[in-house]
């Protein structure tokens, strides 16, 4: 563990950019149809449970890592394996989150720009960040909060004031009744993006109040789940449902359509300046995960230094993890989200939590 | 043996002979003799019998046979002052000097009859020269093993004048001047306070350079005014010529274009940091004091801001950050869109811009290099040139860069017009350390601008964040009060709350025993009468 302590605020900020990150740009919930907005708002719940689990495992170890707590809860051979699990989780997540942000930016503005290239440089910046450790992180993470909330409003703003809303593409609420929404729920959102805040166990032995950890989760969860359903909500209401669930990216479409005065118009800045800012953040800390745990389960004593060959393996992932943007959407959502999701983000955690609870309740009672 | 290894050996062995023949040569006599020919031999060879050094000798008993000495370097000692009320008294004094001088009492003399502001006894040659090299008068009488060091300081100075960078429309028109001693008493005037604490060292091997630090004591942190003085002591080198040199060699962190020491040279800011909790670093022959810990939005915080009032100066201060990014990536920006998004720009100005570019031969990036490295050189010139030839500059400069790179169509319009823009933008930092730091990071966004479009620029604009908020100084993280951000000191950043509102001191640069800075309800409330109460006439 690295000498460094972030406050609850910070926390919270951290929370809040990571669950937005990604999850503004690219579809989410859009399965449920109208209900999309429903289904984000009952992950959100689901996320508030999940959390707690994550919560609950950091109560009983406030000092030490997962990756070392691990080990205590199961045994030393078999913590080992779980921590090393988890680490190449994390790896995996932060290469199959900089494969996203790169097709993301071919896509829409560098079409002949060689993908390895935007992927490396973006990767050069977060290696940067992180071989200055998780304060600085978290301190920029505050800055670049301010920036992108101020965003958001003037965006929301513009959008509203262009009058594109009609909130009749919502309709009809619920026309199958309950069962999309809930089906959306368990197999889509309650894993991406609010299971991912399992990093986040990496990062609570930093906070300087621990007991401000449940309360500053959950807030920032909340804040998010928020954002996002408003989001959907304005996604739906000003594409349409039948436009928000053919677009590849339904924000960027939408921001594409506010028309002021004949002179804002095609900010497509503000959408990459989401996306940068929000992918810098879900990439950073899962990669920070990453590279705090293999310094945490192998030894290791400057951590930052394991930025540069945890980056390259990254980077390396990122490039070959599937042969082009359709396939690795594909993986994204048949291949990985129940066998690989549900076991990390769900069933290990619950797990792990179950068995320190009656450890430490056999502590008690002796 | 690999040969480096024996290098270094002997490199280190000849060191040491170097070391013994210089402590030979300094520390001969260490304590200043009884006979006074042989003592002002010393001086004489210890000087090299330099002509500004003056020796007068003066009889001061006929029965038997006295001389005393009055040694002193011309040009920094007040000469009438020395001759009025030092050499005088020792002329006319012969028969009380005489006897003090039997009963071995001559310290009392030297306090009863020389009406100068401190004397005080001198035993040994390493005082002694260090007194007489910083402007003090010696008294040297001959048959005593102690010498006297009078303060008649003097000699010619630049007098206060008006600032010369940090100007402002309202506030106080002094600034410091190369005298330490006119610049303690300067802050000490604005603040009259016995906790106004100043510590006096001196650094240099060679220069002996007076250094002093000031702070407030109850206000400044102790564990900052501890930090400041142990990077102070820890400083060895040979010459201390301008507070730059303190300046790099206590800061923080080296490797950054961001100075994270703040430099002023008006005595209200000075004191206006010190009541924040600062620590101030003044050294002799430097216009320029330092003030520790440095934050990066302090570089963003005119005087004038406080002096006006907080809607005026809150105004302000925004258009003062703007422009700071303005010069970050003004140039920048327009190399992204029109080489990567033209898009953005409104069709009709794409048009112009579109027909404006078809002439010129090079791409954006090119053309805005140019123009940015032309104005540079503009810039630089223009410091350093006489000022009679300045109308040369600007004639060049306007018509020629200018109006003749267009007409040439070398460069087009539009680039000029970003440049120019820049440039003001620039000059629109109230600090120039840092408007110097916004001039160089410009060109790396022109570049990755150049290479990637917005993608680079924004890129780069993380780092720049990134970078920001891992500086510290002095302990104290750069970009305080934003990151981490602390609301209660919010109210002084970018905007600039009124000064009944600001309740605290910055939290974590000041003393946290004592933060409140005024008292309750400072908010102005006029009476309820419209008028003013009315005199009780009839």
């Amino acid at each position: 563990m690295e000498k460094a302590k972030i406050s609850a605020y910070q926390l919270f900020v951290l929370i809040v950019l990571f669950e937005l990150g990604s999850a503004l740009l690219v579809p989410i919930a859009i399965e449920a149809k109208q209900d999309a907005w429903l289904a984000i708002l009952l992950g959100t719940a689901g996320g508030f449970f999940l959390y707690l689990v994550y919560y609950g495992l950091f109560h009983y170890y406030p000092d030490i890592l997962p990756t070392e707590y691990m080990q205590k809860i199961v045994g030393k051979p078999f913590g080992k394996l779980l921590a090393f699990l988890y680490i190449l989780y994390f790896m995996y997540l932060a290469a199959r989150m900089l494969r996203v942000f790169g097709e993301l930016l071919i896509t829409f503005a560098y079409p002949r720009t060689p993908l390895f290239i935007l992927n490396a440089l973006f990767l050069v910046v977060i290696i940067y960040t992180l071989r200055k450790g998780i304060e600085v992180v978290a301190r920029t993470g505050e800055l670049l909060f301010v920036i992108l909330f101020l965003l958001t409003i003037s965006g929301f703003m513009l959008i509203v004031i262009s009058g594109l809303i009609d909130l009749h593409n919502l309709q009809p609420v619920l026309e199958e009744g309950m069962l999309p929404a809930v089906k959306t729920v368990l197999t889509r959102t309650l894993y991406f993006p609010f299971g991912e805040a399992i990093v986040f166990t990496m990062i609570l032995p930093y906070l300087n109040q621990s007991k401000k950890a449940k309360l500053t989760g959950v807030y920032a969860i909340g804040l998010s789940g928020l954002t996002l359903t408003l989001i959907a909500v304005l996604n739906i209401s000003v594409l349409g449902i039948n436009l928000t669930t053919r677009s590849q990216f339904p924000l960027l479409s939408t921001i594409q359509t506010i028309q002021i005065g004949g002179f804002l118009e095609r900010l497509d800045v503000y959408f990459m300046l989401f996306l940068i800012l929000g992918g810098f953040f879900k990439i950073s800390l899962f990669f920070y995960g990453a590279v705090a745990g293999t310094a945490n389960l192998f030894n290791f004593k400057e951590p930052s230094k394991l930025a540069y060959p945890i980056g390259i393996a990254i980077l390396l992932v990122s490039m070959t993890i599937s042969s082009n943007y359709a396939e690795h959407i594909n993986e994204g959502i048949r291949l990985i989200m129940l066998p690989i999701h549900l076991p990390f983000q769900v069933i290990i955690p619950v797990l792990l939590l179950i068995i320190a609870f009656f450890k430490h309740r056999k502590k008690r009672g002796k | 043996m690999p040969p480096f290894f024996k290098y270094k050996k002997q490199k280190g062995h000849t060191d040491q002979s170097k070391d013994t023949r210089d402590s030979e040569n300094h520390h001969v006599p260490e304590l200043i003799d009884p006979s006074l020919s042989v003592n002002l031999d010393i001086i004489k060879q210890k000087t090299g019998h330099s002509s500004d050094i003056i020796v007068r000798t003066i009889i001061t008993g006929n029965t038997p046979l006295h001389k005393a000495s009055v040694v002193y370097v011309d040009g920094l000692v007040d000469t009438q002052a020395i001759n009025d009320s030092l050499i005088e008294p020792l002329q006319t004094n012969h028969d009380l000097l005489e006897m003090l001088y039997q009963q071995d009492e001559l310290d009392k003399f030297t306090k009863e009859f020389i009406s100068l502001g401190s004397v005080h006894p001198v035993t040994n040659w390493d005082e002694l020269f260090l007194t007489l090299m910083s402007g003090d008068t010696i008294i040297l009488i001959d048959g005593s093993n102690k010498a006297w060091s009078a303060s008649a300081k003097g000699g010619e100075r630049r007098s206060i004048q008006e600032p010369s960078t940090q100007v402002s429309v309202r506030g106080s028109k002094e600034s410091f001047t190369e005298s330490i001693g006119t610049n303690i008493a300067m802050v000490r005037r604005i603040i009259s306070n016995p906790d106004l604490w100043i510590e006096s060292m001196k650094i240099g091997n060679v220069t002996r350079t007076d250094v002093s630090i000031m702070y407030i004591n109850g206000i400044a942190k102790t564990e900052v005014v501890d930090e400041v003085r142990k990077r102070l002591k820890r400083i060895n080198i040979d010459s201390i010529l301008e507070s730059g040199y303190i300046e790099q060699l206590i800061e923080d962190q080296t490797i950054t274009p961001f100075p994270t020491i703040f430099t002023t040279e008006r005595p209200d800011i000075t004191a206006g940091n010190l009541l924040e909790g600062r620590v101030a670093i003044f050294v002799n022959g430097s216009p320029d004091a330092l003030l520790a810990p440095a934050l990066f939005i302090g570089f963003f915080q005119a005087v004038e801001d406080y002096y006006s009032r907080y809607d005026i100066a809150t105004a302000t201060r925004f258009i003062r950050v703007l422009a700071f990014f303005i010069s970050l990536i003004g140039p920048a920006a327009y190399i992204a869109i029109t080489t990567f998004h033209q898009e953005m720009i409104p069709t009709q100005l794409l048009i112009i811009v579109a027909a404006q570019r078809d002439s010129v031969p090079f791409p954006a990036f090119v053309e805005a290099i140019i123009m940015e490295i032309a104005f540079e050189i503009l810039r630089e010139a223009g410091i350093r040139m006489p000022k009679v030839i300045g109308s040369t500059i600007s004639i060049v400069g306007a018509l020629v860069i200018g109006q003749g790179a267009i007409q040439a169509g070398i460069v087009s319009p539009a680039t000029v017009i970003v440049v120019a823009i820049t440039a003001i933008a620039n000059f629109a930092t109230p600090s120039y350390t840092v408007a110097i730091s916004a001039r160089l990071i410009r060109f790396l966004f022109m570049i990755s601008a150049a290479v990637f479009g917005f993608y680079g620029i924004i890129l780069g604009f993380i780092m720049l964040v990134v970078h920001l908020v891992s500086l510290r100084s002095f302990g104290v993280p750069y970009m305080t009060p934003l990151a981490p951000f602390i609301p209660k000191n919010i109210g002084d950043t970018i905007i600039r709350t009124p000064l009944w509102a600001e309740k605290l001191r910055p939290r974590l640069i000041s003393s946290t025993d004592n933060p409140v800075r005024e008292g309750e309800n400072q908010k102005p409330t006029p009476p309820k009468s419209r008028g003013m109460k009315k005199k009780n006439t009839r």
